[in-house]
């Protein structure tokens, strides 16, 4: 069968793969297969080992490439391709580093979904999750609240115990709490959002504090935000300390201006500053940007003489960092601050 | 209660496993079903249906000395070419598996199915011998079973040379070579030949008429169906296919003498065509006095362990063969 499943995705374009992959777990999900067959689809199909865990159920179900349960407990490496099951805790992961495939991409998202269906049907619904009930969220992010009510809102949440959390800030004032280890993707269109650092239940106000900051230097992602939607705040350092300092109601910073003069100038510049400010090097930047590297050079130079600094230094390149750190933290204010509350909102200057 | 043998209204298939069900939806397209004789040269260049191991996969990594021989087919035929994979550094004679292969007498080699095989035969420190016999419909019946045969003689006469206990040499077979191996067995007592340990039939095809309730009502379904027995039988015997005068050397489910053979295991899916010929076999066996450990593997389609070997019940369904090899085999 590996044979033969080798064959498939040798002969088969990708999507006659990802067509057969569904047919496979549509099938299995119509027989009623348990949950060791949906995991060993998936450790099959993929070529590596797959592992359903689901801490709320305490469940874990681990299959080798070859077929064979092993359920030899590896703490699961957050580079690992993983997928959430259901609303709850439990996940699906590819035991292999590296970003998933568009095949394996499908593997993971039907799998989730079939054993997701076998979860609800054979082990009951898992206990209330953190975020279902936005009034017991809001009671423990509360530092104030008076800590019986926070203790009980934790035991209905199923937080009780030695369990690490993190808090969540969502675009738009949303508030979650997921345990940890937490798999939150970078999806185009999503949400942008700041995760605070997993603390013990009774710090989440702390976590939740955080994660707020983090949310404001979570970038929209697009041509004129570029960078991650997704922000830790315990991987922030120093930035924390700034983002403190930069208060919305402060004067605009000059290499601020600078970037939003470059961004006017053309629809390129910024995502090509923010892969110049992070990628391993040149080379790499101008791959993630799919452009040639003398296109890159080119343009480089074009937005040096824009900023009015060099940034192939690594002076200069912190400088295009903080640049870009302080002009999200300008374009997000804290949550219920509005942008505009005192004209503080930097906005891009007309001509160029 | 009572049961409808009718072959005109076949009762409702029986299920296959969720894996394996599902494991069907991944292979069929690579595995059309046989419906004409004019499709044979088709099905043998399909080498999807029949992975074969390489000649370093056949040698272990040195664990095997690996070599073939052409030695004396049936009088007035071609030479046979064996494979022989011996375990390296065997200082004592070792039991050996002589082994035909599948492919429903139209098809297939002697590397096919040589790898779950070398699996056992490392693990047991047995050799294993593979058998080359010539195909229907261009060689019909007995041009297989005698190839099959002559080589069996040949390895057992040789046996010292080939550092080969005498004693403990099994014919083993799956599909059209669990067929071919039980009628090689009959062969070697009705011609007094060598002496076999046991006979190892995996899903094996017996019977040339075709009409059991189990084919019938699994046509059109799974792998090796109703149709595609009546072709391979048909290439074999050509019009005397499921008439009154076949051979048992060729369906061995024809013979009327099952007695004094050797120790058999049989295994077979309960969702495939040679079901219940297989658990027939099995029963006259034992009502003839003889040994038989057989297995049914719930909603397991023909040669599904080789062909999904990951699934659950294609692990389980390994291990009642192995320990029936260790008790077979044992000095």
């Amino acid at each position: 069968m590996r044979e033969l499943v080798g064959r498939v995705s040798a002969l088969d374009t990708e999507a006659g793969a990802a067509v057969r992959v569904i047919a496979y777990f549509d099938r299995l999900v119509q027989a009623h297969a348990g949950l060791e067959a949906i995991v060993r689809g998936a450790a099959m199909l993929a070529g590596c080992p797959a592992c359903l865990s689901d801490p709320d159920r305490h469940l874990r179900i681990r299959v080798r490439a070859d077929g064979e349960r092993e359920d030899a407990r590896t703490a699961p490496d957050p580079g690992w391709p993983a997928h959430h099951v259901g609303s709850g805790a439990a996940a699906l992961r590819l035991e292999r580093p590296g970003r998933a495939g568009p095949v394996d991409a499908i593997v993971l998202e039907r799998a989730a979904a079939a054993a997701r269906d076998v979860l609800d049907r054979t082990w009951g619904r898992a206990p209330a999750r953190p975020g279902e009930d936005p009034a017991l969220v809001e009671l423990l992010l509360d530092a104030a609240a008076p800590p019986q009510a926070r203790l009980i809102a934790a035991r209905r949440l199923n937080l009780a115990g030695d369990v690490r959390v993190r808090a969540v800030a969502e675009e738009g004032g949303r508030a979650r709490i997921e345990r940890d280890p937490v798999i939150i993707t970078d999806r185009p269109g999503e949400k942008r959002q700041g995760v605070g650092p997993a603390v013990p239940v009774p710090e989440l106000p702390e976590s939740w504090r955080l994660a707020r900051v983090a949310l404001r230097l979570a970038a929209e992602g697009s041509a004129q935000d570029p960078g991650p939607r997704v922000v830790f705040a315990d991987e922030l350092g120093g930035l924390m300390v700034l983002a403190a300092a930069a208060r919305p109601d402060g004067e605009a910073v000059p290499d601020v201006l600078a970037l939003e003069r470059a961004g006017s100038a053309a629809p390129w510049t910024l995502a090509t500053l923010h892969a110049v400010a992070y990628a391993q090097s040149l080379r790499a930047a101008a791959t993630e940007l799919t452009i040639h590297h003398s296109t890159l050079q080119e343009r480089m130079a074009h937005a040096e003489h824009l900023l009015g600094w060099d940034v192939r230094t690594p002076q200069g390149r912190l400088r295009l960092q903080l640049a870009f750190a302080l002009r999200r933290l300008a374009r997000h204010p804290e949550p219920g601050r509005p942008a505009d509350r005192r004209g503080r909102r930097v906005n891009p200057p007309s001509g160029g | 209660m009572s049961i409808d043998e009718s072959p005109a209204r076949p009762a409702a298939p029986v299920p296959f496993d969720p894996e394996l069900g599902a494991a069907l939806t991944l292979i069929q397209q690579h595995m059309p079903p046989l419906t004409s004789l004019d499709e044979i040269p088709a099905l043998r260049a399909n080498s999807a249906l029949m992975p074969v191991p390489t000649a370093e996969q056949l040698s272990r990594d040195g664990a095997f000395d690996v070599e073939e021989r052409e030695v004396p087919g049936p009088a007035g035929a071609p030479d046979v070419t064996l494979l022989i994979c011996r375990p390296t550094g065997a200082t004592t004679p070792l039991a050996a598996i002589y082994n035909i292969h599948g492919g429903g007498m139209i098809g297939g080699n002697r590397l096919v199915g040589l790898d779950s095989l070398l699996d056992v035969a490392q693990e047991l420190r047995l050799v294993l011998v593979s058998v080359e016999y010539r195909l229907a419909p261009e060689h019909p019946h007995p041009a297989p079973v005698e190839d099959c045969y002559a080589g069996l003689v040949w390895t057992a006469e040789h046996a010292a040379e080939l550092g080969i206990d005498p004693a403990r040499i099994l014919v083993a077979g799956g599909s059209a070579g669990g067929g071919l191996a039980a009628a090689v067995a009959l062969l070697a007592r009705d011609r007094e030949g060598p002496a076999l340990v046991g006979q190892m039939l995996m899903c094996p095809m017996l019977d040339d008429r075709n009409d059991t309730p189990s084919s019938l009502q699994m046509a059109g379904l799974g792998i090796w169906d109703h149709a595609a027995n009546e072709i391979g039988w048909t290439a074999l015997l050509g019009d005397r296919r499921g008439g009154p005068d076949v051979s048992p050397y060729a369906a061995p489910a024809r013979a009327t003498d099952l007695s004094g053979l050797p120790p058999a295991f049989i295994d077979v899916g309960s969702a495939e065509t040679f079901r219940d010929e297989d658990v027939a076999y099995a029963t006259r066996i034992w009502q003839a006095g003889g040994q038989a450990e057989l297995h049914v593997w719930p909603g397991g389609f023909h040669g599904f362990e080789g062909i999904v070997p990951h699934a659950a019940i294609s692990q389980d369904a390994g291990v009642p063969r192995m320990r029936w090899l260790r008790r077979i085999l044992a000095p």
